[in-house]
């Protein structure tokens, strides 16, 4: 390892600075009154409306913004240990066991990532309305409970991450493959699936078209309630940007948890080395 | 490597996991458990427990319907109405076309903008004709012009009953008007423009003061009030032929609209975006076609501190609209009779009355207008300009104009073109050519 | 146990050394023959309720003159030729795949660095590696102020910083380059952290031992990344390729949010920034011609498969 010197700081210190000044705007603007932006020079000290703003948020009838952080919060934990569950099952077999028609199958699940999302929206919502799932939680839970994206990440992962030796090992000892996944490959693919976990959160969390499309006001998903805010003749960013900033709180704990498994990957890797 | 692989398998981790047999086991059931109670879910009917009928409206900004629908429910017990509403109009376009080509999900009476309604007409099949519920008699109270957008080409199916309409009234900042050394009074400021041209020499005088704003925000809402006092038609004629390119009302408001930008008359500021929000509070524009529906956005933009500053005279020319809705009952519905009387209860006379008071919707009902609620009605952050009377003018001096199937895309095209030329990007001449391909493109 | 090692050969029982009880290797055998068709069966379970039908439901609906109205005639293939003959289609294919460039270069060449930079024992090393991927909390919404404030023409921040320099004010959204720029900008900031995560992943994953014996041979560090880092992370890299490839040529919300307006669909005056989802978007829900933008869709994962496949010749020669 190289010596860690003052241009690597500097140059991630940079970096995150780069990525934080939007979400600093952010705060800024929810803690001012309506009118900051198009100020030039904008104003990069915070203000004292927060509280205020606030208020005004929950009052908000036609957003529903607490149903909206609820039900955002159900889907995207639903969903979340759905995709890492499958996707690491679907992408250990990909990776490790041979069938026959592995490689197309893969392919299969590769061309689906292909399909652009806007334009399953209406033969996906004819599919609700025989469901009856029309304005249900269900419409935004069930059909992404398994993710292309997830099944081929854990593919790639995995491939280098489970040594075959271990798995040879495994099976000598005559586990079943279940148990091999469970004991052996699902550790081996932790820090890989707390990446898999936390986009998968963030994803559905941040998702808009699809629960726009089959959701209505009165039991909306987060990104929904946020659209709620700003009404077609009259945009109030202040309010806007104070719901984009308390959306953003639970996703700073979950945030959290994953990245203490990605972190706790690489320390595990160090103490070895 | 091998030596941290070896060591790995000697501890047997195989061994090790079978009092952990049972969690990838209950994983599995709890998956698949959640599976089946979601597919066993939904299937609710639309009948509420009470044993009423519920009547879902579906609609997009503001109605200001939540007065009448208490009244309605107070009137008629075994009816329960339900609103559900999507705030931005972009938003509902894509769920009204999936409504419409799933058949369902679009409740018992939907909102249709007026650009959306003429896309219907030709074929009404989907929506209930009002006729055959006795909206026949309504036909006097409305605008005439307004009723028959809703109307089908052979007279026999009426599609949607109005609601609003965009009635026209031109705002403008006193305090630029001020410094620029024209009048401020509403009455003189009219007086000012009786038409476009003096419009524009207004403006070429309030740019020659050199306040630091723009005369007009942008030139597609200039262009689009020219355009809709042109009467009659405009980029098709009434047997939806495409006449954008012979049409000379939509040249000339094209025209006039250049002359404008190339006088330098325009802020170049894209309606709706950030910076057209905020320049209503901070003054980068002097003057904007407004809509009566738009005061409340003026007034939210510009806030509190500039109470008084903004105020509202005639439009130039002889009335203008812009916008407007109806209430259509989709064949989806399965209360039809039912829905029909509640959509004839909100568009009526007193309905739209009501409307304009919560929301300032203008009434498209002719005794609405003449309604003195409507008539005196003032608003105190416009100086108390007596809005009610000036929109009711505008409204009534507007010959009827026929908009056609495409009038929608189109109408965005053309904006866009004049953006283009405001951008410098082309000269009028490739830009109107460039809008009458697309027109013709879009109308394939 | 070196039979098993073998790659070409199925770790199956059959290859077992000591042959297990009758019972047990029955179920052995079921197990490694069925196990992986089971593992990836909720895929496509849920795939084939959820997925299949609206694609086939899509083509279906991309052969008829759909119009909001209602469903019109069968036309076979018209739009399909229509769309060869259409500008705004080519010309927004055009500017998906130059923001595709512009944006999926830069973006994992950055994010390669950072998670270089970022493997290795830092003071603070959480917080460094949670900052990287802030923008993925950010939402949608907030991301289009910020980035609309900041590519103002009047009063933008972008236009300040140039301003420092002498350079003219840029009207942004005006010029294909101006726009791709920003557009690309944007996505560069929403993707490059989330990118380094994944490589940095991958290279958790890379033993410690490796770079010892590199070191031990007197590779420098610049060596070792080079030698080590880079081939061992390989699938990581073809995950990313091909992930930002499908993610570029539906890009949709960056642009959309950059555009101003009520048409911002239609991605600039001159259509200077629009893309195929855009597109799409704007012939199905704006125009209301469901089966025109039906065809667009199908086109769009016409072109994002034959990307794929070229993506992954390069990538199958390579290795």
């Amino acid at each position: 390892m190289r010596r860690s010197q003052p241009l690597v700081y500097a140059t991630l210190l940079l970096a995150i600075a780069f990525s934080a000044f939007p979400l600093y705007w952010l705060f800024v603007v929810a803690t001012r009154s309506n009118d900051v932006v198009g100020d030039w020079p904008p104003p990069l000290l915070p203000g004292g409306n927060f509280g205020d703003n606030l208020g005004r948020l929950f009052d908000a009838d036609e957003a529903n913004f607490l149903t909206g952080m609820v039900n955002s919060a159900i889907a995207s934990v639903t969903v979340t240990v759905a995709v890492v569950f499958f996707s690491t099952l679907a992408g250990f077999a990909f990776a490790k066991l041979k069938f026959r028609g592995r490689g197309a199958l893969l392919f299969v699940i590769l061309a689906t990532m292909m399909i652009p999302v806007q334009m399953g929206i209406i033969p996906l919502y004819m599919i609700m309305v025989e469901l009856g799932w029309q304005n249900r939680l269900e419409a935004v839970i069930v059909p992404f409970l398994v993710s292309a994206f997830g099944v081929f990440l854990m593919r790639q992962y995995a491939e280098r991450a489970v040594p075959d030796e271990l798995i040879e090992a495994a099976r000598v000892d005559g586990a079943s493959t279940f148990r091999i996944y469970w004991t052996v490959v699902l550790p081996a693919l932790r820090p890989g699936a707390a990446v898999l976990g936390l986009f998968t959160f963030m994803g559905t969390w941040n998702e808009f078209l699809w629960p726009l499309a089959v959701l209505e006001a009165d039991n909306p998903t987060v990104q929904f309630s946020l659209s709620q805010l700003s009404t077609t003749y009259y945009t109030d960013y202040t309010l806007m940007f104070t719901g984009a900033l308390v959306a953003i709180v639970p996703l700073t704990f979950v945030f959290i948890a994953f990245g203490k498994q990605i972190i706790g990957g690489i320390m595990e890797g160090a103490v070895k080395a | 490597m091998s030596a941290r692989l070896i060591r790995r398998r000697s501890a047997r981790p195989v061994r090790r996991m079978s009092a952990r047999r049972l969690r990838p086991l209950a994983a599995v059931a709890l998956a698949g458990a959640l599976m089946a109670t979601a597919a066993c879910g939904g299937g609710e009917g639309d009948e509420s427990g009470s044993g009423k009928t519920t009547l879902v409206v579906k609609t997009f900004a503001q109605f200001g319907y939540e007065d009448l629908y208490k009244e309605y429910e107070a009137a008629h017990p075994g009816i329960e109405i339900k609103e559900e509403n999507i705030a931005q109009f972009g938003d509902y376009l894509p769920k009204l076309q999936q409504w419409m080509a799933s058949g369902s999900g679009a409740g018992d009476i939907v909102a249709l903008e007026e650009g959306v309604i003429s896309k219907f007409i030709d074929k009404p099949d989907q929506f209930v004709n009002l006729l055959d519920h006795g909206a026949g008699d309504m036909e006097g109270e409305f605008l005439d012009w307004k009723w028959k957008q809703a109307l089908s080409a052979d007279g026999k199916h009426l599609i949607g009953l109005g609601t609003d309409v965009g009635a026209q009234g031109m705002c403008y900042r006193t305090d630029l008007f001020k410094k620029a050394g024209l009048p401020t009074d509403r009455e003189e400021v009219g007086k000012l423009w009786p038409t476009w041209d003096d419009f524009l020499a207004t403006g070429e005088k309030f740019t020659k003061a050199k306040t630091g704003a723009a005369f007009f925000d942008s030139a597609g809402m200039v262009y689009q009030n020219i355009l809709m006092q042109q009467g009659d038609h405009t980029y098709y004629d009434t047997d939806n032929k495409l006449v954008i390119d012979s049409n000379p009302a939509v040249k000339s408001a094209w025209d006039q609209t250049v002359e404008m930008i190339d006088a330098g008359l325009s802020g170049e500021i894209t309606a709706w975006s950030p910076q057209w929000n905020a320049g209503f509070k901070k003054g980068t524009f002097a003057t904007i076609p407004c809509p009566s529906w738009m005061l409340g956005t003026i007034e939210k933009q510009a806030g509190p501190e500039n109470a008084g500053k903004w105020d509202v005279a005639k439009v130039p020319g002889n009335g203008a609209v812009r916008g407007g809705s109806f209430l259509a009952v989709p064949k989806q519905s399965k209360h039809q009779k039912e829905a029909a009387e509640l959509a004839k209860f909100l568009t009526d006379a007193k309905g739209q009355t009501s409307a304009f008071k919560a929301k300032s919707n203008f009434p498209s009902a002719l005794k609405a207008i003449d309604d003195p609620a409507v008539q005196s009605f003032t608003n105190p952050y416009f100086n108390n300009a007596p809005v009610g009377k000036i929109f009711g003018e505008s409204v009534k001096g507007l010959k009827p104009v026929y908009l056609g199937p495409e009038n929608t895309p189109i109408n965005d095209r053309v904006g866009q073109a004049l953006i283009a030329v405001e951008q410098g990007k082309l000269k009028p001449d490739e830009a109107w050519d460039k809008a009458v391909d697309d027109a013709k493109s879009v109308a394939r | 146990m070196a039979l098993h090692l073998t790659k070409s050969r199925p770790p199956t029982a059959d290859l077992h050394p000591e042959p297990a009880p009758p019972r047990g290797r029955l179920l052995s055998r079921i197990d490694t023959r069925w196990s992986p068709y089971l593992f990836i069966a909720p895929f496509f379970v849920i795939f084939a309720v959820f997925g299949i039908y609206p694609l086939v439901y899509t083509a279906w609906v991309s052969m008829h003159d759909w119009e909001i109205a209602g469903k019109g005639e069968f036309v076979g293939l018209a739009n399909y030729t229509a769309l060869f003959a259409d500008a705004d289609f080519w010309n927004a294919l055009v500017n998906t795949l130059g923001m595709l460039v512009l944006a999926t270069v830069p973006q994992l060449v950055i994010a390669l660095a950072l998670a270089a930079l970022l493997n290795q024992s830092l003071r603070g090393a959480t917080f460094l590696r949670m900052g990287v991927l802030i923008p993925i909390v950010t939402s949608v919404a907030a991301v289009g102020i910020v980035f609309s404030q900041i590519y103002d023409r009047d009063v933008g921040m972008a236009n300040g910083l140039i301003g420092l320099f002498g350079i003219e004010p840029i009207d942004w959204r005006a010029d294909k380059w101006s726009s791709w720029i920003a557009i690309s900008s944007m996505v560069n900031w929403r993707w490059t952290g989330y990118n380094a995560i994944i490589y940095l992943a991958a290279m958790q994953s890379i033993p410690r031992e490796l770079y010892e014996a590199a070191r031990i041979d007197g590779a420098g560090w610049l060596r070792q990344f080079r030698s080590i880092t880079v081939p061992m992370i390989r699938p990581a890299v073809i995950f990313t390729l091909i992930v930002s490839t499908i993610a570029g040529m539906q890009l949709f919300t960056e642009p959309l949010m950059f555009g101003q307006g009520a048409y911002a669909i239609s991605g600039g005056s001159l259509r200077q920034f629009q893309t195929v989802a855009m597109y799409m978007f704007e012939k199905a829900f704006r125009d209301f011609d469901y089966g025109y933008g039906s065809a667009v869709a199908w086109m769009i994962f016409l072109v994002i498969m034959l990307l794929t496949a070229v993506n992954f010749l390069i990538t199958r020669k390579r290795g």
